[in-house]
């Protein structure tokens, strides 16, 4: 028991950072973004580089809603969810909660669950042209220049983390071009990433969620993940996922 | 041989007068929006009349690949600066209105041209959250897609003018 409390206070203190990072932007008038410790910035003419690996680590336990409130934060951030045409079933999902409950003692939780930013992305084996694709620092997101809307990346990935558009859209969010006939997933919000922000789900929820360099072994969540852990979704595929989660 | 002449330059006459009348057609997009900003786009103007799209190619591929989001050939930043977001009326310009206002429509209509950059890219400033999106192409801090760090005392300057404050 007092291992466990000591790993609590060890991610209560790594929290702790992003909450003061929180604070500190809140004072900063108007929108004008703090920084986050967590994703230093790169200059802006330069390359992302392989060096640094991306990933998230998400507790379910202190996700007191679930991760609804990341949901949120992400229809607000890309604009998707409410496309006027879609029913419901084809609305854009690039991100959604899952309730598991156990058959037997009935025990059941909720975790958020979005592209798993894998290693090995299967979407990227299977795309025909190139559009769907792992950038040199992890991310893995769908080139829609070169998309042709063919959805095989959406058959082969194991955690349903596509959607396809079906409707001209117009007033998309600056930062984050949608549009007919392309297939689109969670980006780690690459542009806020780029900038040296913290993605828009992670903001949402401080208290639950750790964003960072996997690769930097100093880093908050390489830290993190070396003390408590963080198991993937379906590691039975060997996927490698960039997204991990504490409390399954 | 005289006659010849003659009608050679009634043909010729002709022919100028239905020139005169042609250009009187060519539609001018709106630049003002633009000049309001800045003197002189990121490229002389001949350059960037006749290479805009290969710039934008370049850009893009760096952008989406590379991660390379600097301002200067970015879509983003064009549309910021010669769109203005709403007519003066307050209804909202967009690519594919009738009208054919929108600062890219206005070109791209005359010459035929058929591009889908605003099937996916937003066609005009973000208003809603960049309430004072007005900034001068020289003031890096202000720019729309360089929020991080603090503005610079000329972006105050120009929040305080009525031009800063206008929607």
């Amino acid at each position: 028991m007092s291992q466990i409390n000591a790993y609590r206070r060890k991610f209560l203190a790594a929290l702790g950072g992003v909450a003061a990072a929180g604070l500190a932007s809140g004072v900063i008038v108007r929108e004008v973004k703090a920084a986050s410790p967590d994703v230093p910035t790169r200059p802006e003419d330069q390359p992302v580089s392989n060096k640094v690996r991306w990933g998230m680590l998400i507790d379910i336990n202190r996700l007191t809603d679930g991760g609804a409130s990341m949901v949120e934060a992400c229809k607000r951030e890309h604009g998707w969810g409410n496309d006027p045409k879609a029913s419901p079933e084809q609305q854009a999902q690039w991100m959604r909660t899952v309730k598991v409950t156990d058959k037997l003692t009935k025990h059941s939780f909720t975790l958020p669950v979005m592209c798993q930013h894998c290693e090995e992305p299967p979407c990227v084996d299977v795309c025909p042209t190139g559009a769907s694709m792992k950038r040199a620092d992890g991310i893995v997101q769908v080139n829609k220049h070169i998309c042709i809307g063919c959805r095989y990346c959406m058959m082969a990935c194991p955690y349903k983390a596509r959607s396809f558009v079906h409707e001209n859209l117009t007033d998309q969010r600056v930062h984050s071009p949608r549009g007919i006939g392309t297939v689109e997933s969670c980006n780690l919000c690459v542009h806020r990433v780029d900038k040296g922000q913290l993605p828009a789900c992670v903001e949402a929820a401080p208290q639950a969620v750790i964003f960072g360099d996997l690769n930097d072994p100093t880093s908050r969540i390489s830290q993190a993940m070396k003390a408590l852990g963080g198991s993937q979704i379906r590691a039975d595929l060997s996927l490698n996922t960039g997204v991990r989660y504490l409390g399954l | 041989m005289r006659g010849l002449q003659r009608i050679k330059f009634a043909l010729l006459g002709l022919l100028a007068i239905g020139l005169v009348a042609c250009d009187a057609g060519v539609p001018q997009p709106n630049l003002a929006p633009a000049k309001a900003k800045a003197a002189q786009c990121v490229e002389p103007t001949a350059d960037i009349r006749k290479n805009h799209m290969a710039y934008l190619n370049v850009h893009r591929d760096k952008t989406v690949i590379e991660g390379i989001r600097s301002t200067k050939h970015s879509l983003n930043e064009c549309i910021n600066c010669h769109v203005a977001p709403t007519r003066e009326d307050g209804s909202a310009v967009h690519y594919t209105d009738e009208k054919k206002d929108h600062f890219c429509a206005s070109c791209h209509t005359y010459v035929g041209v058929k591009m889908d950059c605003f099937q996916c890219h937003a066609d005009r400033p973000e208003v809603t959250k960049q309430v004072n999106y007005q900034h001068k192409l020289s003031s890096n801090t202000y720019h729309l897609s360089a929020q991080t760090g603090q503005p610079s005392a000329q972006d105050w300057l120009l929040l305080s003018t009525p031009q800063g404050a206008r929607q």
